[in-house]
């Protein structure tokens, strides 16, 4: 009896090791997902929708608890994160807020402080205006505002955040000037495109679909290098697809995208980084995960170690030039 | 004891001093009214002033309340029977934080209950323990196990494997 | 008369065992969520998410919406019974439910508290099955004057109100204000008044200041006066309830005004509890007793109750229909939708007519549900109160302090609570008004935005304020809400000048 289960649990762990190798490390007590928004915000979706695709295919043994943690813009869960400094068992999700906010204010961490795993995903921007603005494409558009500085309203979410700093960017190559409002959020900014109350928006395609569908704005151009994957039409026969590039549409801004990471705490064990890089590997490879990335219109895209690391250094430098540019480095 | 003169003066003396830490808090981001509105410290700087000011009137009030005789203001504010009760309630409170933030919440939930009921309430051991143990399970299945939200611990709990 | 038939539609979906059973375990999670401060119903509707994501969209949409019913009375069962407001929007409540429970009358408190709350859901309802398109357009002509003006409006309406000294009113609006403005500034994008400690970088959470300034506030009070809870003598009877429930019709006038002020809070962006503030204040502006408020009057609990159900529904529709969520609540809720598949946004109630009409039919269901199972718990809750006070003292010092920290984890909390609870008493002992603190530290941010994002609209220029005729219009009220005291206090000195000369 004793031999067999013991064959059994060997070439259990033989199964385990063929398909993810050598796992050292394993979650010993509940896993907390440490949320840098509020409820109901992107990244609160994002964790989330990660929590149900692990424990619908028992990717963790563990029992996985979601803390949100959204204060100062999602410093807070940073914060948190850091107070937990070695301790493999707080899994922080965030965006590049995780290594842009030091820059911007103040705050109790610093970049060093977080251990990068993985990126999952990278959220898309595009360049709205209202569904019955006069413009045909993104250079009309801007021709208008070229023609007239501080004449028109760029609405986004707070100020020194993912879309001032696009709003900066574009600035920069086109030689145009918004004013630029800061509103709570980007459903907050979509709805005061549909009103009219504001010219333009580069919210995400996913703030602002509704508003798409029933034709109360329109999308001119995806500051992306490769246009955004085919969908259903989403209004009169047009799908994401279909959206021109920013730079087909004679915007030389070539790429503006968020990446929607994982972190964990400083010193853990290498080990841990390779189990959540692992586990969310896999996570990326689920037909849930594929289906929530085409229907929010992000694009898919997995990163680790170097590839990430690559990655986070030049995105990290684009935006500190913006930074520097516009003064708002904090000292 | 405390009469309320005292007691007056010393609540708006806490507030001046409350308005003029965020007035001064609120210098480091600049406090005009420049192209695009106020300015991140100009609201703060003038509710911070505003509430110095006020409890600056409030001392003026007070004061001249005093010399000219304002019935309220000699009477005590605590008198030794109520300030002995407000100590008694409070103490143990206090106390409770305090082993909250050290013992965690539960082991400090426990004892507390246990010292107001069984020692100032006088209460017998039986139904003592029965509560106390009752709320701190309470809240243990309900929040540990149903909501999955973890309240702060201290040493005790790993001992007993929770 | 489309909407009618969508509705009956809805109640075909609603209505099955399977949904009114989910309706009954939502509010019973909601009213336990409630009840603990510190819990609610945010926090129970993200709990509860994960299970969703299994569920058919109607039945996770019921399942989540009757837990926020269930949360709102609960909460406002703690305001009653112990002065501690479970959810911000039942802080007004505590204004005189919890004077009526400290007289023995905790049972009638409670059963106007649900039952004007019940008809308030169901008037915010009603609206939203008559007028769902019109209120989405209207909705859309809200830009951040207009936001702004609303909670001037708000604010005006409150003013005049207590017979506090202006001096110590100002002291405590102000320490309001300055504590809602620590932490980001969405503006700016700058920290503010963090002094650099982290445990500030997320602000100061209302949660906490209620249950330091209201519960454990109240019973420094209550230990010092040596009472007990009068509730010890009083008998409790479901007849009582329904005694009570006879008696609501008398008071029609504050039910329809309340629900009137509680639907146009929910649809601009006032929402819940600037609702039951400013239905407090009009109550009490318009009665011809105002002496009796504070003190134990019904209309007192049943003119906030009203209010804060009438918007927590009415809000609702900006949420399917725009996309914006009217509170926390909603926000947990849209990120939900996302998650089931859906996008809320104007083509909605087309694209998913099945799950909008539902959803508005198991609004109907689920709060009569809400109603009659909390009534229920009256006899229950209320007897609560015959337990010697040296021992649910305590108990409460319990519950305030782990609610406190349960509200974001945060150990820093639990010293926070405590110094807002010597705060509490000290104020009440001192006659500085609680509530303006209160009111400020909830809404004075968002206003404070709104008004600073209308200067960058307008670069700098006032004159927004009254540039197009709904702004000029919401401005117009807020002012005279506000100096109307200040006139009325003129002509009564006036006239008592012209009395006292006539003598």
């Amino acid at each position: 009896m004793k031999t067999i289960s013991i064959t059994a649990a060997l070439a259990g762990a033989f199964a385990l090791g063929a398909t993810s190798a050598a796992q050292a490390w394993q979650p010993t007590k509940p896993v907390e997902f440490v949320v840098t928004s509020g409820a109901g915000g992107g990244t609160d979706n994002f964790a989330r929708m990660i929590q149900s695709i692990i424990s619908k295919h028992k990717l963790i043994d563990q029992p996985i608890v979601v803390v949100n943690k959204g204060g100062g813009s999602g410093a807070e869960g940073y914060v948190y994160g850091k107070g937990a400094k070695g301790d493999p068992n707080r899994v922080i999700f965030g965006t590049n807020n995780a290594y842009l906010l030091p820059y911007v204010a103040k705050l109790g961490y610093k970049y060093s402080d977080l251990t990068p795993v993985a990126g999952l995903a990278l959220d898309e921007f595009l360049l709205w205006v209202k569904g019955d603005a006069p413009y045909a494409d993104a250079k009309a558009y801007l021709d208008a505002v070229k023609a007239k500085p501080m004449g028109f309203k760029m609405g986004g979410s707070q100020s020194k955040d993912t879309d001032q700093t696009l709003t900066s960017m574009i600035q920069d190559a086109t030689g145009v000037k918004w004013i630029y409002v800061p509103f709570q959020g980007g459903s907050a900014a979509a709805v005061q495109l549909a009103g009219g109350h504001i010219d333009s928006n580069v919210n995400n395609p996913n703030e602002n679909i509704g508003q798409w569908k029933a034709g109360q704005v329109k999308p001119l151009c995806v500051f992306s290098p490769v246009r955004l994957a085919k969908s259903d039409p989403v209004f009169e026969g047009k799908g994401w697809g279909d959206i021109p590039t920013c730079k087909e549409a004679g915007l030389p801004l070539e790429t503006f995208q968020m990446p929607r990471t994982v972190w964990l705490p400083a010193e853990v064990p290498a080990d841990a980084v390779a189990f959540y890089a692992d586990v969310l590997e896999k996570v990326s490879k689920t037909p849930e995960w594929q289906e929530f990335v085409g229907r929010t219109a992000q694009t898919a895209k997995f990163m680790k170690g170097q590839d990430l690391a690559d990655f986070v250094a030049k995105d990290d430098a684009a935006n500190k030039k913006v930074f520097e540019n516009e003064g708002w480095v904090a000292k | 004891m405390i009469t309320r003169f005292w007691a007056e003066i010393a609540t708006a003396l806490a507030t001046l001093a409350f308005g003029l830490v965020i007035v001064n808090g609120a210098l480091e981001f600049g406090i005009g009214w420049d192209s695009s509105g106020p300015q991140p410290g100009a609201f703060p700087f003038y509710i911070g002033g505003l509430v110095a000011l006020a409890s600056l009137g409030t001392l003026v009030v007070t004061a001249t309340g005093r010399f000219a005789g304002s019935a309220d203001l000699p009477e005590l504010f605590l008198d030794r029977d109520r300030g002995l009760r407000v100590l008694s309630f409070l103490l143990p409170l206090l106390a409770f934080v305090v082993l909250s933030a050290t013992l965690g919440m539960y082991v400090a939930t426990i004892l507390y209950l246990v010292f107001t009921m069984r020692i100032q309430g006088r209460y017998g051991w039986l139904g003592t323990l029965a509560t106390a143990l009752g709320t701190a399970a309470f809240f243990y299945l309900a929040l540990e196990k149903f909501f999955q939200i973890s309240l702060h611990k201290g040493p005790l709990e790993p001992l007993l494997g929770l | 008369m489309d909407n009618l038939a969508n509705l009956m539609h809805g109640f075909s979906v609603a209505l099955t065992t399977h949904h009114l059973l989910l309706m009954m375990a939502g509010v019973l999670l909601g009213v336990l969520v409630g009840v603990l401060p510190g819990l609610g119903a945010p926090n129970g509707v993200s709990l509860l998410l994960p299970l969703t994501f299994s569920m058919d969209p109607v039945s996770a949409i019921i399942l989540l919406t009757s837990l926020y019913w269930g949360a709102l009375f609960g909460g406002s069962t703690t305001s009653i019974l112990f002065n501690i407001p479970g959810e911000p929007s039942s802080v007004a409540t505590t204004f005189d439910g919890h004077p009526m429970a400290k007289q023995g009358r905790a049972t009638e408190a409670l059963s106007f508290a649900f039952l004007s709350a019940g008809f308030g859901a169901l008037a915010g309802v009603i609206l939203i099955t008559l007028l769902s398109g019109w209120v989405a357009k209207f909705a859309l002509r809200f830009s951040s004057p207009e936001y702004f003006a609303v909670y001037f409006m708000t604010f005006a309406s409150f003013i005049g109100l207590g017979g506090a000294s202006p001096l110590k009113t100002i002291v405590s609006m102000g320490i309001g204000f300055t504590l809602a403005s620590i932490g980001m500034d969405s503006v700016s994008g700058n920290v503010r008044l963090t002094y650099e400690f982290d445990v500030l970088l997320a602000g100061v959470s209302f949660l906490i200041a209620v249950i330091g300034l209201f519960g454990i506030g109240e019973l420094l009070l209550t230990m010092e006066e040596g009472l007990k809870f009068e509730g010890v003598a009083a008998k409790v009877r479901i007849r009582d309830v329904v005694l009570t429930a006879a008696k609501l019709p008398r008071y029609w006038l504050a039910l329809l005004r309340s629900s009137l002020i509680g639907i146009w809070m929910g649809i601009t962006p006032g929402g819940p509890t600037a609702a039951s503030f400013m239905s407090y204040a009009m109550a009490k502006r318009s009665s011809r007793n105002p002496a009796k408020f504070g003190k134990g009057e019904p209309e007192g609990v049943i003119a906030p109750e009203t209010a804060d159900h009438a918007a927590g529904s009415a809000a609702m529709l900006p949420m399917l229909a725009l996309g914006i969520p009217g509170s926390a609540t909603a926000a947990v809720m849209m990120g939900g939708l996302m998650i089931w598949g859906l996008n809320p946004g104007p083509t909605l109630f087309t694209d998913r007519p099945d799950f909008v009409w539902g959803l508005i039919a198991s609004m109907y269901l689920g709060n009569v549900v809400a109603v009659v199972v909390v009534l229920a718990t009256v006899p229950l809750f209320a007897s609560i109160l015959r337990i010697p006070f040296s021992i649910i003292g305590p108990v409460i010092v319990v519950i305030c302090f782990i609610g406190a920290y349960t509200a974001a984890g945060k150990g820093f909390d639990i010293w926070l609570a405590l110094i807002f609870g010597l705060v509490g008493y000290v104020f009440k002992k001192l006659d500085y008004p609680i509530a303006p603190l209160v009111l400020a530290m909830v809404i004075g941010d968002k206003a404070e935005d709104a008004f600073r994002q209308s200067m960058i609209f307008s670069q700098g220029s006032l004159s927004i304020f009254w540039s197009n005729p709904l702004v000029t219009t919401l401005m117009a009220i807020g002012l005279t809400l506000l100096l109307m005291p200040l006139i009325g206090r003129a002509a009564l000195s006036l006239r008592g000048r012209a009395t006292a000369r006539s003598d």
